[in-house]
């Protein structure tokens, strides 16, 4: 187990590395190089000798490479090219502001998908079962933003019964109810999304276990149904959807960057989409980086856990993961 | 009466020798018995056509400018969807857009496909090292969320529309990857690898002859699935200003429009987003019925309830 869990951990970070590495020759490989990025336009070619000079990008790539990351190390994300403020300090407040967003809408929808999944499993094909699957197909085919805007049309405009967008109203922010009132529309957008997913996964994945024997050997050893539903096929079932639940984490940090500009929340996503329109590159490397971290944690936090639910992986994989 | 039948039925009906039915008939008889599908189908075929023919469907010139006529309401005059704010002909410019969205969607799922198989394919049937640096990178790829990563790149490098053709496909090709790749794995242990070996097949020639056509059904499966990923990404990328440029329209470009005006006419909204999930359901629906017809596991693993179900209502016998 333990020897699993350290291999796995080597590899993260691996893979991190990795990602450290493609952000900076992405940066590297943009047509005037970083010179034309972080240098101001419009100097002399002595002036941007210098500049280049003071900022270090006239030396060796993998020089520059490890200063980078020495300096990401101690916590130093840079600096933006057009107002020269700390790209921390710009970062840190959206990711809250984001979690807020994908908190409420991951709950909700995992407290909807995941009783219907589980109930559909149990009556396949039934109306319910239907409307799911029809859910599903909807949640997704449908452009994001499009429903987003039509629900902003309908409820905000036509209605007039929710606010457009933002989250909150000049003047009352930190107000909770505000904040509600702002989340009511966003989360509904996020939530459909979900649930496509979540209800279709959880149905399966009951639905897999209980065509297994030991659902029949409960059955026969003349369990009543429900028993035989909650205390052995919900709980074996519940495994490979932590597992999902765990790979899915990050997607509380990434957010979604789509329903974020859509209602003008002031999060992550909304940050990275304004930024690269502006062509803010340390700001992007920087949420790159911070997303790939949290996705990174997440896989690794889904592993452990599947590991640590079910004794099989570890014998299974006996280490790496094959996949 | 079913006396009557057989003997009708004697006299000298000599059944000519038919032939079984082929593999692309038994494959149609079965996409077709799926209703969704063939729906899906139909109307792929209509939005695909109308793309092909938009010059000559269109009756306006999709970004011919007029400001005597902004914000038609639908069908005045010749405009059947209206005009948009600065008076440019909205069902024009959807069949334009048709093309954008239909174009980039099947060329990254074709390209995608293609890096992915190959990629799959080498790390699965070789296996070793070549194999962990795939996966790895493929690793890599999967941790940065993938609309990121294509905003990213698009915004190094400018958003042209074969830029983002490519960014869609070089950033969507992991999932193929993997799935061919678990494929090979179990693939390259059959008898007839084995056996493609002993008489001196090369390599490349058992990926390319054996074990590619016996992975072919689920990555076509795929294939179909990923078009309509890519028209939702196309889209979104439009949306947020990064992909389609503005001479040029897109689905995503006029939602985003549409977004600007939402004030002074909701309603341009509604179409292109509409136009969206009517293909990309269709796409889905086509891919669904593909897997019905080549995946034959997706068969054999019926649900032992389902069975179940089955055999009390129509098994005789209580097998």
């Amino acid at each position: 187990m333990i020897e699993y869990f350290v291999r796995r951990l080597l590899q993260s970070v691996l893979v991190l590395f990795f990602i450290t590495v493609l952000t900076f020759l992405l940066i590297h490989a943009a047509p005037g190089g970083p010179r034309q990025i972080y240098l101001s336009p419009g100097l002399s070619q002595e002036a941007m000798a210098v500049q280049a000079h003071n900022l270090g990008l006239d030396r060796p790539l993998p020089l520059q490479f490890v200063s980078w990351i020495g300096d990401l190390l101690k916590g130093d994300l840079g600096y933006t090219f057009k107002n020269h403020i700390p790209v921390g300090e710009i970062i840190w407040p959206t990711i809250g502001h984001t979690m807020v967003l994908m908190g409420s809408a991951w709950l909700l929808s995992l407290l909807i998908a995941i009783p219907w999944g589980i109930y559909n499993s149990t009556v396949e094909y039934s109306l319910s079962d239907q409307t799911a699957s029809f859910v599903a197909y909807l949640g997704f085919a449908m452009p994001t933003f499009w429903f987003g805007i039509i629900l902003q049309e309908l409820f905000a405009l036509k209605w007039n019964l929710l606010p457009l967008s933002d989250m909150w109203t000049m003047g009352s922010e930190g107000n909770i109810g505000n904040l509600i009132y702002h989340l009511v529309l966003p989360v509904s957008v996020l939530t459909l999304g979900f649930l496509a997913g979540y209800s279709k996964y959880s149905r399966s994945s009951m639905l897999e276990v209980l065509d297994r024997d030991y659902i029949r050997t409960a059955r026969a050893k003349g369990l009543n149904e429900r028993r035989v539903i909650f205390r052995h096929g919900l709980r074996n079932a519940l495994i490979p959807i932590i597992t999902l639940l765990g790979l899915d984490l990050p997607i509380l940090v990434a957010g979604a960057a789509l329903t974020e500009s859509v209602f003008n929340w002031p999060g992550m996503g909304r940050l990275f989409v304004q930024n690269a329109v502006s062509r803010e590159y340390s700001v992007l490397m920087a949420v790159t980086l911070i997303t790939a971290v949290f996705v990174i944690a997440g896989n690794l936090l889904a592993d452990i856990l599947y590991a640590l639910v079910d004794p099989r992986v570890r014998l299974d994989r006996k280490g790496g993961s094959a996949t | 009466m079913s006396e009557a039948k057989i003997a009708l039925q004697e006299k000298p009906v000599i059944e000519k020798f038919k032939r079984p039915p082929g593999v692309w008939s038994v494959g149609w008889k079965r996409f077709s018995a799926n209703r969704f599908a063939l729906v899906g189908l139909i109307v792929l075929i209509v939005f695909v056509l109308s793309a092909i023919f938009a010059k000559w469907i269109a009756p306006y010139d999709p970004s011919r400018i007029d400001m005597m006529f902004p914000n038609l309401p639908a069908g005045t005059g010749n405009h059947l969807l209206g005009t948009d704010e600065l008076g440019r002909d909205i069902f024009s410019r959807l069949l334009y857009s048709s093309q954008v969205s239909l174009l980039v969607g099947f060329t990254v799922a074709i390209a995608s496909v293609i890096i992915g198989t190959l990629i799959g394919a080498i790390s699965g049937y070789f296996g070793g090292f070549i194999d962990t640096c795939f996966m790895r990178l493929v690793d890599v790829m999967n941790s940065i969320p993938l609309l990121f990563l294509n905003i990213l790149i698009l915004a190094i490098f400018g958003s042209k529309f074969y830029y983002m053709i490519l960014v869609l496909s070089f950033t969507g090709w992991m999932s193929v990857a993997r799935l061919v790749r678990g494929t090979f794995l179990s693939l390259r242990e059959m008898q007839y690898v084995e056996a493609a070996k002993a008489i001196g097949v090369s390599d490349w020639g058992i990926i390319f002859r054996h074990l590619l056509r016996n992975a072919s059904a689920p990555i076509i499966v795929n294939a179909t699935l990923m078009v309509g990923g890519a028209i939702l990404s196309e889209s979104a990328l439009s949306y947020l200003g990064l992909g389609v440029q503005i001479p040029q329209t897109s689905w995503g470009l006029m939602l985003s429009n549409a977004q600007e005006f939402m004030l002074v006419d909701p309603v341009q909204a509604v179409y292109p987003g509409f136009c969206i999930l009517i293909v990309v359901l269709a796409v889905n629906f086509i891919g669904d019925g593909l897997r019905d017809v080549l995946d034959p596991r997706q068969k054999a693993m019926m649900s032992a309830r389902r069975l179940d179900r089955w055999r009390k209502k129509f098994s005789k016998s209580g097998i």
